[in-house]
């Protein structure tokens, strides 16, 4: 990992294409034009968590509060505005807020709004190896929680409802970006020169001009491709099959948050976990191959519940064996479990998944991305449109809110000293802060993939070895876990 | 007129060689040396380029904000913050004077510079902002402050006059330093930023930036020209009505490559560092 540091930052720094991101000519904007386009200081194309997340940093920095914004979203937002589920439902779309991404959406005003009635907090974590059960590592943070579930949908609607409190700004929701060309071309040799500024052709088919373009337009962003900003990386022969689950019920239980566990166990194929929500919910993410994967969202309901208690119970090789089934599952366990003298213990492994919540299983492809800079003259990148993590570690949403909260602080200092926020020398400074550390969070996931991917018996036997010898070692075990809770950095 | 003011600078002073060498430039009332100028009209095509050879000076810009924000913090404020009207002498190709006209608390920007073509690239890169264009934020001069009329009233005079890695430019800094006194306006503050002429000064700007690693072109600096902060507290201390009740400030600053500008307190000692006087009220 290390030697490969030193490697990427000169490529950040020298890669030709970073130097020059020489873009593409565009045509030129029609001279028969009679009126300019209208000029945003800030145009962030994306509404998800990381866009919204964005423009209220934005509006609720004292400094760049007046920044004329726009939003370009291609979905209809209002359906995330009124978004409500009965308390027995929970979205299949859940994240881990760490303490850090909690604090910054606490500081800009977001994180009262957000329903508490639907987000937990977990205090302890469990992690072991499928191949070896007596290898595991657990966390627990009694006084302050490891991190926090909540619905993804949960966070936006906060985010839309504090954005109305604030000022008001342009929003083009429904909207595709159509193209992205180079600003129109100065009318004399005196004029405005608006040329380096990205002019943007709306699907509604207005156009508008930007300052600075920010990118949280996801993997295959469509401003990355206009800054002509190569990215990196690979797909995992992985997807990961997320659904919300129900615990059975239990009697006579004193739980309360403070016991909560977030439980993960790496299989061979890739890791399951099972993420609290609150009463007897949890979100499930399990990440498999892309044909176990469709095998399981095709299952039916028992039977799915039934492979879900068995992947955290069995071991691999009678796991394989109940994948491999069309059904009978269930009975399959019972003997199975029996055999095995699975002992119940809530500290070690999850309680008895008793139903999958109707309409909430769903797959998505694994990838890994990294892309050569997040910035260029008047474009910045965050979240997903920067970069994609295995979700092993939860960072990926944890990592979009600390580009933001960077690139937020970037443009506050740019306007403080009377920058140009489009400007590739300012905007270097959310490029220098985030670019490694993220590209350290994305190695670390990435290697823990690969290692717990190895089914061979000496390297089973060396990483069970290391995993003890961290759950041993208070210090490393530490540092470790603010690594998770995205306190250190 | 400048003589008796220049004595008190003590024997072998910067400042008092400066005014011999006035003498040699006998044709030239101004404080210009025509090979800087030359210097820097070559450099002008680089100027906004940031992979280019004033990249250092872009990077240094912030600071000069915050040494500024710290001057006027100093007690006791003399004049409103809002409204300021600064002079940026020697403004080069426009690096301070646009970002001192995009602040919401300037009223107007005056910049000027004797570089023809520096002048030029500063009111070319002025065009790509809209800001930048609203009448009287930022007006571009070329000119020499010898040419520029001294105002006669409060309201035409600067809340802030600077000079931004100027002075270790200039053949006659008394002369020039001289020149520039009136236009700051009672209250306000003359902010200027050079290198001390030491022997780590010699070996970071001579033979490191422009020789090893080409931070900037060769023969961008004249190590003799540089000015040691204990000259200008000399020659400010010398002038009436200037830095009473502690107004004024001294600080350094150190590139660190990697890392950036920092402000270095005692760093006036070895290099690069900052200097503000204030005109008393």
């Amino acid at each position: 990992m290390r030697a490969r540091v030193p490697y990427s930052a000169s490529r950040a720094k020298f890669h030709p294409l970073w130097t020059c991101h020489a873009r593409q000519p565009h045509t030129r904007y029609a001279t028969a034009a009679p009126l300019r386009p209208e000029i945003y200081d800030v145009v962030c194309v994306g509404g998800g968590p990381a866009g919204l997340t964005l423009l209220t940093a934005i509006r609720s920095t004292p400094a760049t509060s007046k920044l004329k914004l726009a939003l370009i979203e291609s979905q209809d937002l209002t359906p995330a505005r009124t978004w409500k589920l009965p308390s027995d439902q929970y979205a299949n779309r859940a994240s881990s807020i760490t303490p850090k991404s909690e604090a910054f959406l606490s500081q800009i005003g977001v994180w009262p709004l957000i329903d508490p009635t639907r987000l937990q907090p977990y205090h302890h974590m469990r992690v072991w190896d499928g191949l070896d059960s007596s290898s595991q590592i657990s966390f627990s943070s009694p006084s302050s929680p490891i991190a926090t579930m909540a619905e993804n949908s949960n966070l936006q609607q906060a985010l839309l409802q504090r954005l109305e409190e604030l000022a008001p700004f342009s929003t083009f929701d429904s909207t595709k970006v159509a193209s992205i060309e180079d600003g129109p071309s100065p009318s004399s040799e005196d004029s405005l020169d608006l040329s380096s500024y990205p002019s943007l052709t709306l699907s509604s088919g207005e156009k508008i001009l930007a300052r600075l373009l920010v990118g949280a337009d996801g993997l295959n962003s469509p401003v990355r491709t206009y800054a002509g900003i190569p990215t990196r990386g690979w797909d995992y022969e992985r997807h990961g099959v997320v659904a919300t689950v129900k615990y059975l019920e239990r009697n006579n239980h004193h739980g309360d948050n403070k016991s909560v566990i977030a439980y993960q166990r790496f299989l061979p194929s890739g890791p399951i976990a099972l993420l609290a929500m609150p009463g007897n919910y949890a979100t499930l993410v399990w990440t498999t191959t892309p044909s176990k994967a469709a095998k399981l969202k095709t299952l039916a309901q028992e039977d799915l519940v039934a492979l879900v208690n068995a992947a955290f119970r069995l071991d691999n090789v009678d796991l394989e064996y109940m994948s491999r089934l069309d059904g009978g599952h269930t009975e399959e366990l019972n003997w199975r479990s029996r055999v095995a003298g699975v002992e119940e213990d809530e500290a070690r492994i999850p309680r008895w998944v008793d139903s999958v919540q109707q309409g909430s299983v769903a797959s998505f492809p694994l990838r890994y991305r990294q892309t050569d800079t997040y910035v260029s003259s008047r474009i910045a990148l965050v979240g997903d449109a920067a970069h994609t993590v295995h979700p092993l570690a939860g960072q990926g949403l944890n990592m979009g809110l600390a580009d933001v909260q960077s690139l937020v602080n970037t443009i506050e200092y740019t306007v403080k000293h009377g920058g140009d926020i489009g400007d590739e020398m300012y905007l270097d400074r959310y490029n220098r802060e985030m670019w490694m550390q993220n590209n350290r969070m994305l190695g670390v996931t990435d290697k823990l993939h690969k290692l717990y991917g190895i089914g061979w018996g000496p390297v089973v036997g060396i990483r069970s070895l290391g995993l003890k010898m961290v759950d041993q070692l208070g210090p490393v075990k530490g540092w470790l876990m603010k690594q998770a809770g995205g306190i250190g950095t | 007129m400048v003589a008796p003011r220049l004595s008190a600078l003590g024997n072998c002073s910067r400042l008092a060689r400066g005014f011999h060498a006035l003498r040699s430039y006998a044709t030239s009332s101004s404080s210009v040396n025509p090979t800087e100028v030359s210097h820097f009209n070559a450099l002008a095509s680089t100027w906004w380029d940031p992979h280019g050879s004033s990249r250092l000076l872009h990077l240094m810009n912030p600071l000069r904000h915050d040494f500024i924000s710290s001057c006027h913090a100093l007690k006791p404020h003399s004049t409103s913050q809002e409204g300021l009207r600064y002079l940026d002498i020697g403004c080069g190709g426009g690096i301070f004077a646009e970002s001192a006209a995009r602040l919401p608390n300037t009223a107007t920007v005056t910049a000027i510079d004797p570089s023809m073509g520096v002048i030029e690239v500063a009111k070319q890169h002025a065009r790509k902002d809209p800001i930048l264009q609203e009448p009287g934020r930022l007006e571009y001069l070329n000119k020499a402050i010898e040419d520029l009329e001294v105002p006669q009233l409060p309201k035409e005079q600067y809340d802030v006059v600077s000079l931004f890695e100027v002075v270790e430019h200039i053949s006659t800094p008394a002369v020039f330093l001289t020149s520039c006194l009136p236009f700051v306006k009672p209250g306000g503050w003359l902010i200027l930023s050079t290198i001390a002429r030491t022997w780590t000064s010699w070996l970071t700007t001579k033979v490191v930036a422009e020789d090893v690693m080409g931070l900037v072109p060769r023969g961008t600096h004249d190590w003799s020209k540089y000015i040691n902060e204990h000259q200008l507290r000399a020659f400010f201390e010398a002038q009436d009505g200037w830095g009473a009740n502690g107004g004024m400030k001294v600080l350094g600053c150190v590139y660190v490559p990697g890392i950036g500008w920092r402000m270095v307190a005692g760093g006036e000692r070895w290099g690069n560092y900052f200097f503000g006087i204030r005109r008393d009220p």
